[in-house]
């Protein structure tokens, strides 16, 4: 048995204590003696061969140690692989080589003493560009005269494929009316507040590389990082520290592989830190696309079948191109009963800063254009929205309940959680505040979306891309260790970027090990030689419910067990009789029989003589949990692409100023359910946060290309990240649905937010200016967008 | 994000700052708050041999009232214009826009001279001095000169300061005191800089009925403060103390219409000089409301 | 061309003097993190938009990457590691903690920085007062909520002292 002294409760996360005092560790707080600062020479062009690059003077600058071109690394380390197969090897290096394919691509790499003067070199580099015509728009670029960004490749179109399930053609026959819309998506990113960065150092004589990084897939830079260096993965160490966030944003191997590289070159140690422009033109956008939707609507209004035909702009994305576009299967129905779906997905390639993951993969885009459709649908049907929503929702009673693309919806009251959105967002007193309103000349709207939110990767998307083997399934590791004193050591493989993690793990570890919480020490760090770790570790797919909490209990587990059997051991009583409360071993029927941690500790490390014989010294538990209902696609190509669903709905009060275009947001209610909830202050932060970036999305952020495909909004001038004044205070409310399917009954916290927040608030204007009729286009909302939506609607009734 | 090199001087004195200014520092730019400039530096958008650094001159940093003038020293911060009571009190329009210029930490250290030598087009302080018909006084090798605020803004980002000259103080007649006055302002997000904004000011002899001049500046999406004069003209013409309901409200919607017209005609047309020149059509007629409001 | 001359600098930081020589173009955020040691001192975007680098510079809340070193010559700086009294958090830093006004605390040094210095200004301010006053610092994790959260109480607790 375990106590349940932490779990559940409102622990203050331990992590702010340092936060707060200005203790955090990241990655540019990781310094070394005779370390070197490098600087990227970047494109300029979206398009274009590199003709020639003359780096003589910036070796000439005083502190410059090591400069480095495409043809330079190209001959100190192999091509980067992409984690999806390609058709044929496209040659990708961490510095362009050939040609460049989007501005802000790298070309030279400068190590010097001091960032200010790897800088100066930068300036006196000389790259003579051939510029060569550039694809920008995704649908474009799928043509056959579109310029190509590999030759070798043949064509943009990285993958295109398509996936029936259920009687489409049947259903489309038999409904009473089909909607189709076309969905455009924009490009934005969550651009966490600290920047991508590494420090590489390269030890010769012992052949072996440390690299710090805050990049938040550590497992899966591992593979990368040794096949382009052609070092082993036993003589790489990965470690990471505090995390300034993550959000998806945080992976970029190819600047691991340029540190490492300059390191091996100079014999020291080398920082590469983005800088915020380098950030917002070269790390990863969120992907847009545009997207074909087709809905078959029965006589009663009930949604029979869906048809998608999904084209993602990866921009010059190859290292992980189709997962866009593969994660929408696992919310295609969103959280509706509709039995027949046909998606049709394109991966294409343009002349665009990579495309990647950003809070949602794929998600945000479905739920927007699904919900975006269901209140178009009411609208036209003359149906009332909610209405039309309920009778659509998956029933109580059917769950668990599976999806025709093969996902699996664990757990949720769908009704419930649209009941209790109604009542926190007081939906009955709006429909009076809205007629005052507009009889006062004001223009208030009430939009809501409903979302599930699939979260732990089970890596289908590489096996529905080639269907081949190159991974599968879900796992993470960790390690509890009780020491030789007896305090206690967690190590996990998922550290987080601010999630909280560590208090998280102490709470689990002090409940299975009925000690105080004060007792546990997990440690902050991710490090490839200490933490158990596989290529599925990281901070990422929302999986901390998913696959770490049972790492974390399993090793707690092991521990456990161990402990009892060493003091049913040394108490001479039946392992049966024991238990573990309060830091003691003790009997459950004569509490005086006991033995502390600190001497069991003291038998398992010191005195090895009084161990049972059979018995291996050492308090030590490793566990690589992997959830059961990780599976392969079946032969119709079902699967669960991400095995735990949580569910979230989001509602939106806004007015919307007609003359000056600006929407503010008035009133915003969430309802959330991530199943049971480990620690309630952890995931309502999540929920605000997430939700802050599905506005930002929404209402602000948007990467503007003009058509030559040069960037402009390359600083946080340009880039608009909401503050303090556009968010507003958000009401929320939980619902409590144990998934039965993980340890705990826990499930993914962190997307829930970004997922329908765009459909809601793009719904709640439409809903303010229904009187006008207004239509609205492209996000984000931008006050001059809403401007000329209202105008164009005002002309077509005049 | 680094800054280039360059050298630093640092001026204790105006006089200083002026011969480094002719001497040493010839190629050099001044630094005051550091709040534009530095930026563009660590961008390398800009770039300089040498710095002089104002701030170390103690006596420009002021706000005085002089007889029937309110006196502003270039270096004063943003922050102490925004808390003074003396501006409260005599210039209440530049109250309404100071807490408008970025965030409290820009303003604890941009000051007033940098903004108006800086001059772009879309910053509150240009727009609104303009409006008062401020005076910047200008010290160079030659000594001092006088000009208006009109005759100061070029365009985008220009001056009439030659490169050896220092703004040294903004001069604000209190002579005439505006009866209505409103500073409107429309950005994407709180802090940032204006798409559009507006300094109207009504002036009407003690118990007229009707305005004996109005000021209505444009700052923004154009190249220079922007005198929006048909406008002005009409409500000197039209608006009377009694004027309200529908006529005032026409009257307001023609200000509208006139104000976009003059837009049309001094911005570049491009795709959203549309909404811009609407925009700014909007924020005139809603700056002006409540400036006749506060006259009642 | 030949470097520049170094340029002497005697300022204190959270206590301590220093007396020394920087190069002009240093700014004051890579001078506080690099020869100070205060990498509490965070850089989120070096162009003086997001706040990270928020420090006070005689009292008064500044951006440190849009300064230069130079600059804080005769001054005195507190950084968030001078914030707090020997074990004793600042009420801001406290109230910070108890409202979890924080995930990967990347923005926090200045979050709670800008609110030192907001209190001081506004001790008894409003929600949108608060909203503000913060508008120049950005937090990509929270959504705010409960930094807002956090001023409130600190501006309760800072007035009872
Ligand atoms: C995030 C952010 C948001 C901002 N938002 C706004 C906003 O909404 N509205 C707004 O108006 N401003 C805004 N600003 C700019 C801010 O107000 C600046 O402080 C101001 O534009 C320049 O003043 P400064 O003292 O900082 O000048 P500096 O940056 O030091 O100098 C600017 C220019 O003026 C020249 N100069 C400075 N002083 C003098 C002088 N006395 N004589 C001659 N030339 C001189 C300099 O050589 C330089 O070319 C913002 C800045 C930032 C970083
Ligand atoms: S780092 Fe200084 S404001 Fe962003
Ligand atoms: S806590 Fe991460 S940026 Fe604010």
């Amino acid at each position: 048995m375990t106590q349940n002294k932490y779990i559940g409760k409102a622990i203050r996360p331990r992590e702010d204590q340092r936060f707060v005092t200005g203790g955090g560790l990241y990655l540019a707080d990781i310094s070394f003696p005779k370390m070197l600062h490098a600087a990227i020479l970047r494109s300029i062009h979206p398009h274009a061969r590199i003709v020639s690059i003359d780096t003589t003077e910036a070796l000439k600058v005083p502190g410059v140690v090591a400069v480095f071109t495409g043809e330079q690394v190209r001959a100190r380390s192999k091509p980067l692989r992409s984690l999806v197969p390609l058709p044929v090897e496209a040659p990708y290096y961490c510095l362009a080589w050939e040609k460049v394919r989007y501005v802000g691509e790298p070309v030279v790499a400068v190590a010097a003493e001091s960032r200010y003067i790897a800088e100066d070199a930068l300036e006196k580099i000389r790259v003579e560009y051939e510029p060569l015509p550039a694809v920008i728009d995704p649908e474009a670029a799928m043509n056959s005269d579109a310029p190509l960004l590999f030759d070798s490749l043949g064509t943009n179109v990285l993958w295109h494929d398509w996936f029936t399930y259920g009687d489409v053609d049947g259903v489309f026959r038999q409904a009473s009316r089909v909607f189709s819309d076309r969905v455009v998506i924009h490009r934005y990113a969550s651009t966490p507040l600290e920047t991508f960065g590494c420090v590489a150092a390269y030890d010769e004589a012992r052949q072996y590389l440390t690299l710090w990084t805050n990049d938040q897939r550590p497992g899966q830079a591992m593979p990368i990082l040794s096949h382009s260096l052609g070092l082993a993965n036993a003589q790489i160490r990965l470690i990471t520290a505090d995390i300034g966030g993550g959000f998806g944003n945080k992976r970029k191997p190819p600047y691991l592989v340029l540190a490492a590289l300059l390191s091996r070159a100079s014999g020291q140690p080398v920082q590469f830190i983005e800088d915020r422009r380098e950030n917002l033109m070269a790390l990863v956008h969120a992907c847009n696309g545009v997207m074909d939707l087709e809905v078959a609507v029965g006589a009663d209004g009930r949604l029979l079948g869906l048809k998608v035909r999904d084209i993602a702009d990866e921009g010059a994305n190859l290292l992980n191109p189709t997962v866009h576009s593969l994660l929408k299967l696992g919310n295609i129905t969103n959280c509706y009963d509709i039995r027949a779906v046909r998606f049709e997905g394109y991966s294409v390639m343009t002349n665009k800063c990579p495309s990647g993951a950003n809070r949602g993969i794929g998600k945000p885009f479905m739920c927007f254009a699904l919900e975006r459709m269901v209140d178009n649908m009411a609208r036209r049907l003359g149906r009332d929205r909610i209405e039309l929503r309920r009778q659509n929702l998956i029933p109580p009673e059917s769950i668990p309940y599976t999806t025709p693309t093969g996902s699996l919806i664990d757990s949720g009251n769908f009704p419930e959680t649209l009941n209790k959105l109604l009542s926190l967002i007081e939906y009955q007193s709006f429909q009076q505040e809205q007629r005052n309103a507009r009889s006062q000349g004001r223009w208030l709207g009430l939009g809501l979306a409903l979302a599930v939110e699939p979260s732990t990767s089970n890596q289908s998307s590489y096996i529905l891309t080639t269907r081949k083997r190159n991974a599968s399934g879900a796992a993470e590791a960790a390690m509890v260790r009780v020491e030789s004193d007896g305090s206690i050591q967690v190590v996990l493989a998922d550290v987080g970027s601010g999630q909280g993690h560590q208090t998280a793990a102490s709470q689990i570890v002090a409940d299975e090990l009925g000690v105080d919480l004060e007792a546990v020490h997990v440690s902050p760090f991710f490090d490839s030689l200490v933490s158990p770790w596989l290529y599925t570790t990281g901070n990422y797919s929302n999986k901390f419910a998913g696959t770490d909490v049972g790492a974390i209990q399993g090793a707690a587990r092991k521990v456990r067990e161990k402990l009892l059997s060493l003091a049913a051991h040394l108490l001479n009583t039946a392992r049966e009789e024991l238990e573990l409360m309060d830091g003691v071993v003790r009997s459950k029927k004569d509490s005086n029989i006991r033995k502390t941690l600190q001497e069991l500790a003291h038998v398992a490390y010191r005195d090895l003589l009084s161990l049972p014989p059979e018995m291996e010294p050492g308090l030590e538990g490793r566990y690589y949990y992997r959830p059961s209902l990780a599976n392969l696609p079946d032969e119709q190509r079902r699967v669960r692409n991400q095995l735990f669903v949580s569910n979230a709905g989001h509602a939106a009060v806004v007015e919307v100023d007609v003359e000056t275009g600006k929407v503010s947001i008035l009133k915003y209610a969430i309802v959330h359910d991530c199943g049971t909830v480990l620690n309630p202050v952890i995931v309502e932060g999540l929920v605000h946060g997430a939700t802050a970036h599905g506005i930002g999305a929404a209402l602000y952020e948007e990467f503007v290309y003009d058509p030559e495909g040069n960037l402009l909004t390359t600083t946080f001038v340009d880039y608009l990240k909401p503050t303090a004044v556009e968010i507003p205070d958000f009401k929320t409310d939980h619902l409590e649905s144990p998934s039965p399917f993980t340890p705990l009954g826990m499930k993914g916290v962190g997307e829930g937010g970004a997922i329908p927040a765009p459909a809601a608030l793009a719904n709640a204007v439409e809903n303010a200016l229904e009187p006008l009729g207004v239509r609205l286009g492209d996000l984000p909302l931008t006050p001059e967008r809403v401007w000329k939506a209202v105008r164009a609607a005002r002309k077509k009734t005049d | 994000m680094k800054p280039a090199p360059f050298r630093y001087y640092r001026a204790r004195s105006l006089l200083e700052a002026i011969d480094f200014l002719s001497g040493p520092a010839a190629d050099g730019k001044l630094l005051a708050g550091g709040q534009s400039l530095i930026p563009l530096l660590n961008l390398r958008l800009a770039r300089t041999d040498a710095l002089i650094d104002l701030n170390p001159i103690s006596d420009l940093s002021y706000i005085r009232k002089e007889g029937a003038e309110i006196a502003v020293g270039a270096l004063t911060r943003q922050r102490e214009m925004e808390y003074s009571a003396l501006l409260a009190k005599e210039l209440p329009l530049i109250a309404e826009a100071m807490p408008q210029i970025g965030h409290p930490a820009i303003r604890n250290r941009g000051t007033v001279g940098g903004s108006l030598a800086h001059a772009d087009p879309a910053a509150e302080l240009p727009c609104v001095l303009t409006a008062l018909d401020g005076r910047l006084v200008v010290a160079g090798p030659d000594g001092e000169r006088v000009i208006r605020a009109e005759d100061f803004f070029v365009g985008l980002y220009t001056t009439a300061l030659s490169h050896q000259e220092i703004l040294k103080e903004v001069r604000i007649s209190l002579a005439r005191r505006p009866v209505g006055w409103s500073f409107v302002e429309f950005a994407r997000r709180h802090g940032d800089f204006a798409l559009s904004e507006v300094s109207a000011l009504l002036y009407a002899d003690e118990g007229a009925d009707r305005c004996s001049s109005v000021r209505v500046i444009v700052g923004g999406s154009v190249e220079r403060p922007l005198r929006v004069a048909s406008v002005e003209k009409l409500i000197q013409d039209e608006v009377s103390l009694g004027l309200e309901g529908k006529p005032l409200v026409q009257l307001l919607k023609q200000a509208e219409s006139y104000t976009e017209t003059e837009m049309r005609s001094s911005v570049a047309t491009s795709e959203d000089s549309e909404y811009l020149c609407h925009l700014t059509g909007v924020l005139v007629r809603r700056a002006l409301e409540s400036a006749i409001l506060r006259w009642r | 061309m030949k470097a520049p001359e170094p340029v002497k600098l005697s300022t204190e930081v959270n206590g301590a003097s220093f007396q020394g020589e920087v190069e002009p173009r240093k700014t004051l955020a890579d001078f506080l993190r690099e020869d100070a040691g205060c990498t509490g001192v965070h850089l989120g975007c070096e162009h003086g938009v997001c706040g990270a680098c928020s420090v006070l510079l005689d009292g008064a809340v500044v951006r440190s990457c849009i300064l230069l070193a130079v600059q804080a010559d005769g001054s005195k700086i507190t950084t968030i590691e001078g914030l707090a009294e020997g074990e004793k958090l600042h009420p801001v830093q406290q109230a910070f903690l108890d409202h979890h006004a924080l995930q990967c605390g990347f923005c926090t040094p200045g979050m709670i920085l800008a609110t030192v210095d907001f209190l001081q200004r506004c001790p008894r301010p409003t929600e949108t007062q608060i909203r503000e006053a913060l508008s120049g610092n950005l937090c990509m994790c929270t959504g705010y909520v409960n930094i807002v959260r956090a001023v409130k109480e600190a501006a309760k607790q800072l007035k009872q002292l």
